[in-house]
């Protein structure tokens, strides 16, 4: 008790908990301007998290990502934009309740659920992580070995284009991390002689690279002028609410835990959590046919699993370093900047930290009921800041946050050509996620394959002779298995396709 | 800009074949055939895979070479997509000669009036935008952003 009593102490001292009311004011504004996503927002963050401690750094990144995916819901139920990808599944479904004069109940239901959601994914959180931990704590090289492969494979199952071309974006993502010095004799690879290569590549500007160049490219193309949001009654967001809720009590409890789960996936964050949860309570519903119509079941269920799935990717993260989503590999990124490597002996060396991660949870999904009205009360305003003002300005930032890290002009190139990369890659239709995942497990996974091989003496089969490893192995091979099937399979049925076509 | 999947795979195989070709070179542990060239020759394997069951497949599809969305063409559009990389690289090779403060204001100026197509407002905006992100990274931040031709004027 004395520990949590210390976390809480720690995150509420005042500098502490104005960077976690800054940050929180900086995601919802992320959330509410559609076209910058969680994901953007928390890369665009990193710079200025360079600058601070530990505890203060996850506090903004914890609190920013959790406001995010709340204010996501804002533009999807005013204007039917969803924010951030993770509010997509249901916009049509809030849109239609402001066709029905409902505007207000709805974006009080996502409100009231997000909370719900994010607490539950903590309380997930706070119980599965230190007991993982506690049994990961016998983990060897080949363990490891197997669960970095293991996460990097789901991250590629759960990405909805082509298999090939997520194993591709995998492999480009390990080269990256290969350039540096290597893990196993020190020597120089892949620095075209370059010194400021030697360190390897700096995870910042690769990030905003790929995370923020991209979306500017998109959006300075394709400038779009928001129409005007309705007024909003403040009143009305609260009556009625915790009675729409309690109606759907078993939607909300059974979504909250499956998005903790999905989001505790690699590669599986909050977006697909929303669409999951939302289907499933479509199917479990007494009245199907009332979905699409206005109807808040759909709703409440995704937008409690959205938030859930944020806390649930904390899981992988802290217990194994693996992360469960973009935005935890970014945190990862950041953890280890600051000498940090998650595992599960930070649970026995760093108790204060992850007891910290928790207590910022609970407090960022509490923050959000008075800052989430706020921002709803607001969001006339915000929703009519230009956009071609916006992208402009952001570009500068990246410029200047790419450069503040390590104060070289060459971590700006690095950005700009993993930007137009990142960009060209995602037109045609290469997932980011495994990239990014797999540039942050990199080192971990050469680390471990190269200790396992060179202690296997090469004998493949002692990378399955120990339980819990080869149990691990196992289920990745399946997961090629799978993943190869179905690149066969769709290949035949694009075949068959043609020669009906034909 | 969507190119045909047989493009994108050559150019897979090809950085494979690079690749491979590179980790040819790097030494191995003393009585051991594994060093600092395993991890990549594997990864490199995997993409040849992967690149080649793109040519596979994209030459299959008879797709054109490359399609350019509907919401590229345009020399406006292009015009503005091409600030971005301008603008970056114009920051790498200017502020560190001109400074922050005198490059900044005009280079966002010129690209917001390009956005904005409003001149006034822009530069505005723009002096603005430059001082508050000033405040923010160099002062609150410390973060030794370029002087310039200022240095010798405040020093």
């Amino acid at each position: 008790m004395d520990a949590v009593l210390t976390a809480f102490g720690e995150v509420l001292q005042p500098q502490v908990f104005l960077i976690i009311v800054a940050a929180s004011a900086y995601g919802l504004m992320i959330g509410s301007i559609p076209g910058l996503t969680a994901t953007m927002g928390t890369a665009l963050l990193v710079p200025i998290t360079f600058f601070l401690d530990p505890i203060p750094a996850i506090g903004a990144i914890v609190a920013s990502t959790t406001m995010a995916i709340f204010a996501g819901d804002i533009p999807g139920a005013l204007l039917r934009i969803p924010g951030t990808p993770a509010s997509a599944a249901y916009t049509d479904e809030s849109y239609r309740m402001r066709e029905k004069g409902q505007v207000e109940l709805a974006l009080g239901v996502n409100m009231l659920c997000s909370t719900i959601g994010g607490l539950v994914g903590v309380a997930v959180l706070i119980l599965a992580a230190p007991q993982i931990a506690a049994v990961s704590l016998g983990f060897s090289s080949y363990e490891y070995f197997w669960l970095a492969l293991l996460g990097l494979s789901c991250a590629i199952f759960v990405s909805s284009s082509s298999p090939v071309k997520g194993v591709l974006s995998l492999c480009l993502g390990l080269m990256l991390s290969t350039i540096g010095i290597d893990v196993v004799m020190g020597v120089k690879r892949f620095t075209f002689g370059d010194t400021e290569l030697i360190g390897g590549v700096s995870i910042i500007p690769v990030l905003i690279g790929m995370f923020a160049i991209t979306e500017i490219l998109r959006k300075v193309a394709r400038p779009s002028r928001l129409p005007a949001p309705p007024p909003v009654r403040l009143g009305a967001m609260i009556s009625g609410v915790g009675s729409t809720i309690w109606r759907f009590k078993g939607g909300v409890a059974r979504s909250s835990l499956l998005g903790s789960v999905i989001g505790a996936l690699p590669g599986a964050g909050a977006d697909i959590a929303a669409w999951i949860a939302y289907a499933l309570s479509k199917k479990f519903s007494r009245t199907p046919e009332k979905f699409g119509t206005g109807y808040p079941e759909g709703i409440v269920s995704a937008s409690s699993a959205n938030n859930a799935a944020l806390s649930g990717a904390y899981v992988p993260s802290l217990v194994f370093g693996i992360p469960g989503d973009t935005i935890t590999a970014i945190l990862i990124g950041v953890l280890l900047m600051k000498g940090i490597t998650p595992g599960p002996m930070v649970f026995v060396m760093d108790t204060g930290l992850v007891n910290a991660i928790f207590a910022v949870f609970i407090i960022a999904n509490l923050l959000m009921l008075p800052l989430g009205l706020a921002a709803v009360y607001g969001s006339r305003r915000l929703l009519s800041i230009p956009q071609d003002i916006l992208f402009p300005i952001i570009l500068l930032f990246c410029v200047i946050g790419a450069f503040a890290a390590n104060n070289t002009l060459f971590d700006v190139w690095v950005m700009l050509v993993v930007g137009l990369i990142a960009f060209i890659l995602e037109e045609n239709d290469f997932p980011l996620a495994p990239m990014i995942l797999a540039l942050i497990l990199g080192q971990l996974v050469e680390e471990n394959f190269m200790k396992s091989i060179i202690k296997a003496d090469g004998q493949l089969t002692e990378f399955f002779a120990r339980p819990i490893g080869g149990t691990l192995g196992v289920l990745t091979l399946v997961i090629w298995v799978l993943l190869i099937g179905i690149s066969l399979y769709r290949a035949t049925r694009s075949r068959r396709a043609e020669t009906i076509g034909e | 800009m969507r190119m045909n999947d047989a493009v994108t795979g050559c150019v897979f195989v090809l950085l494979s074949a690079l690749i491979l070709f590179a980790a040819r070179g790097f030494p191995t542990l003393p009585d051991q055939p594994y060093g600092p060239g395993t991890f990549p020759t594997i990864i490199a394997a995997v993409m040849l895979v992967g690149g080649l069951s793109l040519i596979w497949s994209g030459a299959r599809s008879r797709a054109p070479l490359l399609v350019v969305a509907d919401w590229m063409r345009g020399s406006a559009t292009l015009h503005r997509m091409v600030w971005v990389p301008g603008f970056v690289i114009a920051y790498i090779y200017l502020s560190k000669p001109i400074g922050f403060p005198i490059l900044v204001p005009v280079l966002l100026g010129a690209f917001l009036t390009v956005t904005t197509g409003r001149p006034v407002r822009a530069a505005t905006i723009a002096v603005l935008g430059t001082a508050a992100l000033w405040l923010l990274f160099a002062y609150i931040l410390r973060v030794p952003l370029p002087l310039g031709l200022l240095t010798e004027v405040i020093y």
